[in-house]
């Protein structure tokens, strides 16, 4: 067929499935992981594009939460909880013995559900992550705040009330300070799980645009509810059932014409 | 429609809409298909009293797109369909377009019936023939439609190279009654028109039955040689 336009067929597009070894940030392995007895992933295969945004879609239960804490090893508070296989960050595997777990979510930082900042000033918790690092002097730490406010599109709507309790902030405003704290120690990657399952519509729009700006300095991988929210930031979706992965392809191939039967039956709110 | 699997969405009230939708695009085709038939029929018998009705009509065809038009966007506005929900939504906006426009084929056919009652016409027997065919190729492409049938619609698309071929064997027909008897230069270029708009009715109907492959298949065959047709639905399966 004809390429008219390559406008209609952006570059963002990558092919997920026959990326180059320079255009993968991650790289997840036959991974199978385990609550107890209870399977929860089985043998999830998948890279994950640099500098793009990828979401996870599926049922509830699915695995798709499980996978993303997988990535920077949240699973490892889980008592009872078991992994095989790899996830490689420039071909290290992350669950290497030789790891250090902190250092590892310095580069991959996450974002939650809820927005959780710290009952400190929206300056303090912009900073927490640095100065844990140990860094301290005044002008960086400045410097840190305002870029990462600007990065998470919060900077005008604070500068005038840095030190405030972060507490005085909309949910929205909230969820924005905790992505700012995130960005601020420079991560590689971000998880978003369900970031804005939380807000209300306009805020959620809000991230929404702001998780299309991040991808230009960072890998973005997010877990949703909202499959339309999936249709609309990412660039390629991930579709899990039963813990397993489904199909994953580009976000327009998966919403317009998706391969397999069980993706169909979800994105269009069938039953199987 | 069972095959269709439109009617297992959870939400029941999406299913009643879809349904609903569906109905009237093959309420729309089966209005159009008549007006059409009609339309030949009147050229054949010269009947100005059916002339008149088909016109009439036209309009009845023109609030039926309309109407779909709007169940559409609300249904996009209240459902955002993805996948083959949204494939379904876009080939029947694509559809009735198409189809309104056959209607408006029939009711040019009429007009020139009417504007030329009681003057002599040249013989029309090979218009009549394509007339019929591309009748039966709407009929049968609105039955593939119904049942989503993309092996029907394939069949159907064939059928449009023979509606080419009588199209060009009519030109050269008419082509010699203008040169034998000049003073039949306006009639036949009338029946010229008519020849014409029932060539692009045979085209129209190649549209529908693209849609249908769309729909089903998620592959855009329009443009597309039937060679190469097969060649991409092949690569599907």
């Amino acid at each position: 067929m004809i390429n008219v336009s390559p406008t209609m067929n952006q570059d963002a597009t990558l092919n997920v499935n026959a990326l180059a070894a320079e255009q993968i940030a991650l790289e997840v392995k036959d991974l199978s992981l385990y609550y107890g007895e209870k399977q929860a992933l089985f043998n999830v295969d998948m890279k994950i594009a640099r500098g793009q945004v990828t979401a996870f879609i599926g049922p509830s239960g699915c695995g798709k939460s499980t996978l993303l804490r997988c990535i920077n090893r949240m699973n490892d508070l889980v008592e009872s909880c078991r992994i095989d296989g790899q996830i490689l960050l420039h071909n290290q595997n992350i669950y290497d013995k030789s790891v250090d777990v902190a250092a590892l979510r310095r580069r991959v930082g996450m974002v939650f559900q809820r927005p959780n900042p710290f009952p400190k000033s929206i300056y303090e918790n912009v900073v927490y992550g640095l100065r844990l690092q140990g860094i301290n002097d005044r002008r960086r730490l400045d410097d840190a705040v305002e870029r990462s406010l600007r990065g998470a599109a919060l900077w005008d709507e604070v500068k005038d009330r840095l030190h405030d309790n972060a507490f005085g902030l909309s949910g929205g405003q909230q969820q924005r300070l905790v992505i700012a704290r995130a960005i601020a120690i420079e991560p590689e990657v971000l998880l978003l799980d369900e970031p804005t399952s939380a807000l209300d519509p306009i805020s959620t729009l809000v991230i929404e645009e702001l998780i299309n700006t991040l991808k230009e300095q960072y890998t973005v991988v997010i877990v949703t509810h909202n499959m339309q929210q999936a249709a609309r930031v990412s660039d390629h979706t991930a579709f899990m059932y039963m813990g397993e992965l489904i199909e994953y392809s580009d976000t327009n191939t998966l919403f317009t014409t998706p391969s397999k039967k069980k993706t169909e039956d979800y994105i269009t709110g069938r039953y199987g | 429609m069972e095959k269709l699997n439109l009617n297992k969405h959870i939400s029941g009230q999406f299913n009643a809409e879809l349904d609903g939708v569906l109905n009237q695009v093959l309420v729309m085709g089966g209005l159009v298909e008549q007006q059409l038939g009609d339309a030949i029929t009147t050229v054949h018998e010269q009947d100005m009293d059916k002339a008149r009705q088909i016109m009439a009509n036209d309009a009845k065809v023109n609030a039926l797109e309309m109407q779909i038009d709007e169940e559409c966007t609300r249904i996009i506005a209240k459902r955002q369909p993805t996948a083959s929900d949204l494939r379904l939504v876009l080939a029947i906006i694509k559809t009735i377009n198409d189809l309104e426009r056959i209607g408006d084929s029939a009711r040019k056919i009429a007009r020139m019936v009417l504007d030329n009652a009681n003057k002599t016409q040249p013989p029309l027997v090979s218009m009549e023939n394509m007339g019929r065919r591309t009748v039966k190729m709407l009929h049968e492409s609105l039955d593939a439609f119904a049942r989503m049938d993309v092996n029907a619609a394939i069949e159907v698309h064939k059928e449009d190279d023979k509606v080419d071929r009588e199209y060009e064997s009519i030109i050269r027909e008419l082509m010699t009654f203008m040169m034998e008897d000049p003073r039949s230069i306006p009639q036949v270029l009338n029946v010229m028109g008519c020849a014409r708009t029932l060539e692009r009715v045979g085209d129209r109907v190649q549209h529908i039955c693209e849609y249908i492959i769309y729909f089903v298949k998620g592959k855009d065959v329009r443009h597309t040689s039937e060679e190469d047709i097969y060649k991409m639905l092949d690569a599907d399966r």
